[in-house]
């Protein structure tokens, strides 16, 4: 046992210092993709998505985050219009944060948003997380787990994982809820007491993804229950999720996509 | 006396003596025609000659046939059977082969076929989290169901175990909560499109669900793909196989409360995702591989790379040592979750699970595909069958894999030209493509029709492993159930597509 700690002690602190200090990803790290230039486009441009995230109304494009699985299918067509940027926080309170490019419908929410960041405040510092699997494809727990790994630990900012539904303030909920899944999900959220907060993670919780074509998935945990945080992404990196917790907290202010 | 100048293969023989006709397929292949009728006894002579059953399933190409595929000696066995009058009748081989039950359910509950003989189970595919439907009777004895809503980060599916308090008397593992419906997804897309359908299966295994979907496709058009494409697969495969190694070992670290062994091996699998991330702009790998080849080369120095490497073995060596030399470590690993090698042949399990109780398959040297065909590879094998022989063959692996690694950067630098080729000419065909994930032996069946795929069937290492899990626990209690279905290392994912 003392060899364990003598190993842990001679390794130098690998620890984020996320918030406090912004860290991009790699560089060419498809973080999330954003839109160089929105109008005079041509309408067939919507149909190089695979998920439908993109949409031309009037020559103009709008790109849905929440649908977007970074596959980069859009860039490869149109660099000129599209590009993937290294950033890793991508997650916001309502479907409509989450759209780039065309006018921001997210002004509507502000009230709502507010309300929700007072409401989960009281619980700073002390927050306890569950987490319920509704038909991900695997890799969104990977990056959950990751949260508690000495590189992102978690842990510094408050956040705790609860093994009971009852105790726990914020429910992640990764997939886009398949048909058994969506009873255990409800019960889940019943069970959790007041305040509490929804974070979808990964573009299957967000809108069903890829999945949601196949119609054996309810297209997203909003048609479920309500979300108060959604963070893309396919699947989003620790620190897109790390950010996600902290905007559900309201420890965070949500920037503008851009 | 005459002497015959080449020995007499397999593929040769085996019409004959099976009764089946052989039809001209690609290599590693031997697709036979058989009766409807003679499907059920030529599958059984085929387990007699000591074939791994691999899967069931209705294919469309040439025409509507129930196939088995059966993996014998360094070969796949496709046995086609015609469907005759649109009713899908065949004598149950999942009542003589465990192996085969868990793949015959979801014929007949999801593709309403008729097994004759079927045993009767639960329905598989359409779990019930609230039926738990007890079976063990005495005083004292209670079901216990365990997910689909688990207490830790972990994907949905259910175990109801019965139990008298501690011993466990008898489990259920139930898969399929996560249901996507995947392979019907990709019908009508483009290969291309196909392959992000394809990643998403399981997540944490996307590298490999994209060679074998990819190979399958190059298989079915007959494409050759460059070398410097099937180097760098080789070299994604690998370093997917080392975080998933290191996530397994991380957790069983975890289980036994070793928080600085959890700790470590956290580390150094989040270094291998961020070397990931910087090499192919995804920490899982994805939007590389595409049928056809690969999009881009690596984006990363082969020097940079190298010392990545060589500190990572470093690390993963004297983190072994201390690992393995944790007497409160080994000591739950050991005896834990033994699974006998009659069991794991009677299940054709596959990966590591099956390494460890002796079990020498490895789709990379039984059947050597991409660069693999120029790679020496060592299948690391343990006898014990037990958690720590799966651990230990994990670690070997890691080893493994690094030197394989190592070995295709030196290719690399040997190989110039294309990453890709493009999908001219045939447009037509259906193949099997397969491959080692971190899991273990991965085969996708792809149709194609008029350059889009018409029909996909995934056999997924996780689900064929998953069915042995309710033999794991002969001598086990509660308390050691974590740590058991961590050294199995599968993913509900890919099990339940």
């Amino acid at each position: 046992m003392l060899e364990w700690i003598a190993r842990g002690l001679s390794k130098r602190r690998v620890t984020t210092r996320y918030p406090a200090h912004t860290e991009p990803g790699p560089p060419g790290y498809r973080g999330s993709v954003s839109v160089r230039d929105a109008g005079g486009a041509a309408p067939e441009l919507a149909r190089v998505c695979p998920t439908g995230a993109i949409s031309v109304d009037g020559g103009d494009i709008r790109l849905d985050r929440a649908r977007c699985i970074l596959c980069g299918d859009c860039v490869r067509a149109a660099p000129e219009r599209f590009a993937f940027s290294e950033r890793y926080e991508t997650a916001a309170r309502s479907r409509a944060g989450l759209i780039a490019g065309g006018t921001n419908e997210d002004e509507e929410a502000e009230p709502a948003r507010r309300a929700l960041g007072e409401q989960v405040r009281a619980l700073k510092r002390s927050i306890h997380v569950r987490h319920i699997d509704c038909g991900s494809d695997g890799a969104e727990e990977w990056e959950i787990q990751a949260l508690w790994n000495p590189f992102y630990d978690i842990q510094r900012l408050g956040f705790f994982l609860t093994a009971a539904p009852r105790h726990a303030d914020v429910l992640l909920v990764t997939g886009g809820v398949t048909g058994p899944m969506r009873a255990p999900l409800e019960r889940t959220w019943d069970v959790m007491p007041e305040p509490k907060a929804l974070v979808a993670v990964g573009t299957e919780a967000c809108s069903g993804g890829l999945a949601a074509a196949g119609g054996l998935v309810a297209g997203g945990v909003d048609q479920v229950l309500g979300v108060d945080v959604y963070v893309p992404g396919s699947p989003p990196a620790p620190i897109a999720i790390m950010h996600g917790l902290l905007l559900a907290v309201g420890l965070l202010r949500e920037e503008p996509s851009a | 006396m005459s002497v015959a100048e080449e020995p007499i293969g397999l593929p040769d023989y085996l019409p004959a003596h099976l009764g089946a006709r052989r039809e001209p397929g690609p290599d590693h292949e031997i697709r036979l025609l058989v009766a409807p009728l003679a499907f059920l006894r030529t599958s059984r002579m085929l387990r007699d000659a000591g074939a791994r059953f691999v899967t069931l399933l209705l294919a469309d190409t040439p025409e509507p046939s129930l196939m088995g595929v059966f993996a014998l000696r360094g070969d796949l066995v496709v046995l086609r059977a015609p469907i005759e009058n649109g009713s899908i009748s065949f004598g149950s081989l999942g009542a003589w082969w465990p192996a085969a039950r868990w793949a015959e359910r979801e014929l007949v509950e999801r593709h309403g076929a008729r097994a004759i003989g079927i045993p009767p189970e639960r329905a598989l595919t359409a779990p019930d989290a609230d039926v738990l439907d007890p079976r063990v009777r005495g005083l004292d004895v209670f079901s216990l169901p365990y997910g689909p809503v688990r207490s830790g980060i972990f994907e949905a599916i259910q175990f109801v175990i019965e139990t008298g308090g501690e011993d466990i008397l008898r489990l259920e593992t139930r898969p399929f909560f996560k249901h996507r419906g995947m392979e019907a997804r990709v019908v009508g897309l483009r290969p291309e499109q196909a392959v992000h359908v394809v990643e998403r299966i399981a997540g944490i295994a996307s590298v490999a669900y994209a060679c074998a979907f990819s190979q399958a496709v190059e298989s079915a058009l007959g494409i050759e793909v460059p070398q410097r494409a099937e180097c760098w697969r080789a070299m994604h495969s690998e370093l997917e196989r080392i975080a998933s190694h290191l996530d397994v070992i991380a957790k069983e670290a975890e289980t036994t409360a070793l928080s600085v062994g959890q700790a470590r091996f956290q580390i150094l699998k989040e270094q291998t995702m961020r070397l990931r991330a910087r090499i192919t702009g995804s920490r899982f790998g994805r939007g590389v591989v595409i049928p056809g080849g690969v999009r881009f080369d690596g984006r990363i120095e082969t020097a940079e790379l190298l010392a990545e490497l060589d500190a990572l073995e470093r690390d993963c060596q004297r983190d072994r040592r201390l690992f393995l030399g944790t007497a409160s470590m080994v000591d739950r690993l050991f005896g834990g979750g033994r699974l006998e090698r009659a069991l794991v042949e009677d299940y054709s399990a596959v990966g590591p699970l099956a390494r460890g109780s002796g079990v020498s398959t490895d789709a990379r040297h039984e059947r050597p595909y991409g660069d693999y065909r120029r790679l020496g590879l060592r299948v690391v094998t343990a006898r014990d069958g037990d958690a720590m022989a799966r651990v230990n063959v994990r670690f070997g692996e890691l080893t493994e894999s690094l030197r394989i690694l190592r070995q295709s950067i030196d290719r690399l630098a040997t190989i110039d030209g294309e990453l890709t080729v493009e999908i001219t000419g045939a447009r037509n065909g259906a193949a099997l493509g397969w491959c080692e994930a971190p899991q273990g032996e991965l085969v996708i069946w792809v149709e194609v029709r008029d350059e889009v795929i018409h029909r996909m069937h995934v056999a997924s290492p996780s689900l064929r492993n998953w069915a042995l899990f309710d033999h794991a626990f002969p001598k086990d209690v509660l308390t050691d159930f974590a740590f058991i279905e961590h050294s199995f290392g599968l993913t509900p994912a890919g099990a339940d597509r």
